[in-house]
């Protein structure tokens, strides 16, 4: 397993330097700049800015200068539109806010999804199975950007409970709607998964095997049921996950996190180069990482994963 | 140099008037006890560094940090700032201010003549690469455009300190407007000392310093910055407000959401709102004049060749019906456009352009003569042509009412094309439209800002334009007392030529607290100083 984890990081060198080196070139292939203004600056202004930013070299030279600052410094570069900040300050102050909601948002969808999917199986087509249903529609039918303003709506406007929006430090009134609002779909996703799969398994024969044991169902669906049972949602939580904790465009900007979701977006239409770099270099990151987390859960969890590695 | 000119010219000493340097608040006033003022902005700044900052939202901020010489009062005149008046030589090309000696740095250091020439030639210098060191050049200071081209040492910038509390700056040409653009945030001072101990850092909370009527304390990236008195500003006794607070809400709607909830007390008005939130809340929906325009450009280089007769332009031009626009459309308060410079200009009287006195009908049938003079339409050539726009529901809109109108009245028939706003900027600069939506925001309350954007140096003349009267004109209007005569003779030479179509002015729409008092609702560029803000009990 260690062999094997050691293998995965080292290949995920060459493809971070390959998204780099395509991120890269993509991005110049945009029309525009990130001086490119309404107010378009004289020649020799926008000779001085460019220079100041290295953007007067070659792109090959800015692409080696940029791997090599990474490489030997972790030095993402300046940001061309936030001019006091560099991206290492932007990603610093954005990333723990991303990863703090997306963290409970991902501990919301699991503690209510898997219990709702258990519930909805084990009760298979009587009221909570039903209950479960209406929840997932529910959650298909208001997705985010409408739940996010119904809940402000409600929680802010009418009954003052909790603010509607900022972040001031991370308090937990503050945590609670992006939280929800960012889990509520994935929940229901979770749910479902949980009740088809769980179903599945229980009808499976060497489930039939323990009952005709005599084994207590508890017994049963705690110790040999659940496990492989939950296998379809870590390979739905994963990609979910590293989605979570990247941060969500809408949810940044709705709630005025001050997440790196809005960083994307911002990056893109105002074409700072560097910061969707390094938020495309964390992004692959994260997800190498969680993906290599999930596999070796995976291996945990199924012995013929395991022998497999 | 006309002799009114050079009279008036001689020597002029301007004394401005000391009054209105901070909140004026009214005997009686029942003042809250917390005096903390908080606002939404649409996005992160781009600085707090007065040399560098290039949005709007960051200058309202720097404005409070710091001071320049001048500062503007409640309708937009200059009022002093750290200069208590300034002279003009006789040639119109020195001016010499004389800085108050009472002024401080929050870190007790006096604010000398010193700081304002390090400022200035930080500006300039190639090395910081100012996005606005244009400025400079604009003001016409004294070898700013060799120092930025690298020509030049910084110290040959036009500035000077004799003394303390004298600066001195000489000019490349006259610019009798000079004085109405040191209220820009590009030409307040800095501090030499924190910049050399910080770096780049300099403008974070604890590191700053400042000598405005507020100091930075807390600024989290894309959520809140806070500024709160400084003790050290020479009028603190007279301000009133304790802190300002941003908080940084990228959706119109949910700014609005929590400007009801009273979380914050300030926030645009999300288009086409306004007329039912005034019903609401009468006291405190504002529709505010703004010193901006919105027109469409012709390309009239490369652009469809009858686009080269004016009598085409005309008739389109005519054929808008800008009431329908600004009342129907849009909905915010906005001025019908039939002059490109914005009638809120200071000094600025709008010419009678023929067209503008004449009725809707009048300029739809004017509108058909001159197309079919020009061979164009039912009984010519059939007039097709595309309208590019930037990704925005606003500008979409327009295009649609205009083109419909166009189709309606002259049969021309026009193929709208949007363009994500990068991609627009890249197009339109590069003459790869027909016709285009343009847009200016005048960067000091003058109406050369604006119509010397239709001349043919002019970087921002993406239609590019071209008349050597126009040209004169404005040339002269840089050296002349009163402009005036110049300036309505280019807007006649506009209203005939037709190469932009004015539609319309701009208004600021803005939801405002109505326990926030002394907002300058007349200074039409919106600059607001938060020391002259005050907080009243509800």
């Amino acid at each position: 397993m260690f062999n094997y984890s050691v293998r995965r990081l080292l290949t995920a060198v060459p493809t971070i330097l390959i998204l780099i080196v395509f991120a890269f070139y993509l991005m110049r292939l945009a029309p525009g700049g990130p001086f490119t203004s309404e107010k378009p600056l004289p020649p020799a202004v926008m000779e001085n800015v460019l220079k100041r930013y290295g953007l007067d070299e070659p792109l090959h030279v800015q692409l080696f200068t940029y791997i090599k600052n990474i490489v030997c410094c972790f030095d993402f570069g300046p940001s061309f539109s936030q001019k006091d900040r560099s991206v290492n300050d932007i990603i610093a102050q954005g990333f723990p806010v991303t990863l703090t909601y997306g963290f409970w948002s991902a501990v919301f969808v699991l503690m209510l999804g898997i219990p709702l999917g258990i519930i909805a199986a084990l009760r298979h087509n009587g009221f909570w199975d039903y209950l479960m249903t209406g929840l997932a529609i529910f959650s298909q039918i208001f997705p985010n950007f409408v739940l996010a303003p119904l809940m402000v709506l409600l929680f802010t406007l009418s009954w003052g409970l909790l603010p509607g929006g900022g972040w001031n430090g991370g308090q937990w009134q503050y945590i609670v709607m992006p939280a929800i609002a960012l889990g509520t779909s994935y929940m229901a996703g979770v749910a479902r998964l949980t009740r088809g799969s769980l179903l599945e398994v229980l009808n499976a024969p060497f489930i039939r095997t323990a009952r005709a044991k005599g084994l207590p169902e508890r017994t049963i669906l705690i110790r040999h049921a659940l496990k492989p049972a939950l296998l379809p949602t870590l390979t739905y939580m994963g990609p979910v996950f590293v989605y979570m904790i990247t941060g969500s465009v809408f949810i940044d900007v709705f709630f005025s996190t001050g997440g790196i979701g809005q960083d994307f977006i911002d990056g893109a239409y105002s074409r700072d180069y560097s910061v969707l770099l390094g938020l495309a270099i964390i992004y692959c990151v994260l997800t190498f990482s969680i993906n290599l987390v999930l596999d070796l859960l995976y291996a945990w969890i199924d012995p013929k994963v395991r022998d497999s590695l | 140099m006309s002799r009114s000119f050079a009279l008036s010219a001689l020597m002029l000493s301007t004394a401005l008037s000391t009054a209105a340097f901070a909140a004026d608040v009214p005997e009686g006033t029942n003042l809250a006890a917390d005096q903390t003022f908080t606002y939404r902005v649409l996005d992160e700044f781009s600085s707090f560094d007065p040399q560098v900052v290039e949005d709007v939202n960051g200058s309202e901020v720097v404005r409070d940090l710091f001071e320049g010489l001048y500062n503007q009062d409640a309708d937009g005149n200059n009022v002093p700032g750290v200069a208590l008046s300034h002279e003009v030589s006789a040639d119109n090309m020195t001016y010499t201010f004389t800085l108050r000696d009472n002024a401080k740095w929050s870190d007790g250091n006096p604010v000398t003549a010193g700081d304002f020439v390090y400022a200035w030639q930080r500006a300039v210098d190639p090395e910081l690469a100012s996005p606005y060191a244009w400025f400079m050049e604009l003001m016409s200071i004294e070898n700013a455009s060799a120092i930025i081209a690298g020509e030049k040492p910084i110290t040959d910038l036009g500035v000077s300190a004799p003394d303390d509390t004298t600066l001195v700056v000489k000019l490349s040409q006259p610019l009798p407007y000079f004085d109405k653009m040191v209220t820009h945030a590009t030409t307040f001072p800095a501090p030499k000392w924190a910049i050399d101990a910080h770096g780049k850092e300099w403008t974070r909370p604890g590191n700053i310093v400042s000598n405005g009527a507020f100091v930075l304390t807390e600024h989290v990236l894309k959520e809140r910055s806070a500024r709160e008195r400084n003790t050290m500003y020479w009028d603190n006794d007279n301000t009133v407000l304790d802190k300002v607070v941003t908080l940084v809400i990228g959706d119109d709607a949910q700014a609005l959401t929590r400007w009801r909830a009273g979380e914050v007390e300030k926030t645009e008005i999300p288009a086409g709102q306004y007329p039912a939130l005034k019903e609401e809340f009468a006291e405190e929906a504002y529709a505010l004049p703004r010193l901006c325009n919105y027109y469409f450009t012709f390309n009239t280089v490369s652009g469809p060749e009858a686009f080269k007769d004016a009598r085409v332009r005309q008739a389109l031009a005519y054929a808008i019906d800008r009431d329908v626009i600004v009342e129907r459309v849009l909905q915010g308060g906005q001025f019908p456009a039939y002059t490109f410079t914005p009638a809120a200009t200071a000094g600025f009287e709008v010419p009678s352009v023929e067209y503008a006195g004449m009725s809707q009908a009048d300029r739809d049938a004017k509108a058909k003569e001159l197309l079919a003079e020009a061979g164009y339409g039912p009984d010519g050539e059939k007039l097709a042509f595309t309208y590019l726009y930037n990704t925005s529901e606003a500008h979409k809109q327009v295009a649609i009412v205009a083109t419909q109108m166009w189709k309606q009245k002259l049969g021309v028939e026009v193929e709208l094309s949007n363009q994500e706003w990068k991609v627009f900027l890249e197009t339109r600069g590069n003459q790869n439209f027909d016709m285009a939506r343009g847009a200016w925001c005048g960067d000091y309350n003058e109406a050369s800002t604006f119509l010397d954007l239709l001349t043919s140096p002019s970087g921002y003349n993406d239609g590019k334009y071209s008349n050597a009267r126009v040209d004169e004109l404005m040339t002269e209007a840089k050296s002349s007392a009163d402009a005036q005569p110049l300036y309505t003779e280019v807007e006649q030479i506009l209203a005939d030529e037709m190469p932009v179509v004015p539609v319309y002015h701009y208004s600021t729409n803005m939801m405002l607290a109505d326990s926030i008092q002394g907002w300058p609702v007349n200074n039409v560029e919106q600059n607001w100083y938060s020391k002259n803000l005050y907080k009243v009990s509800e």
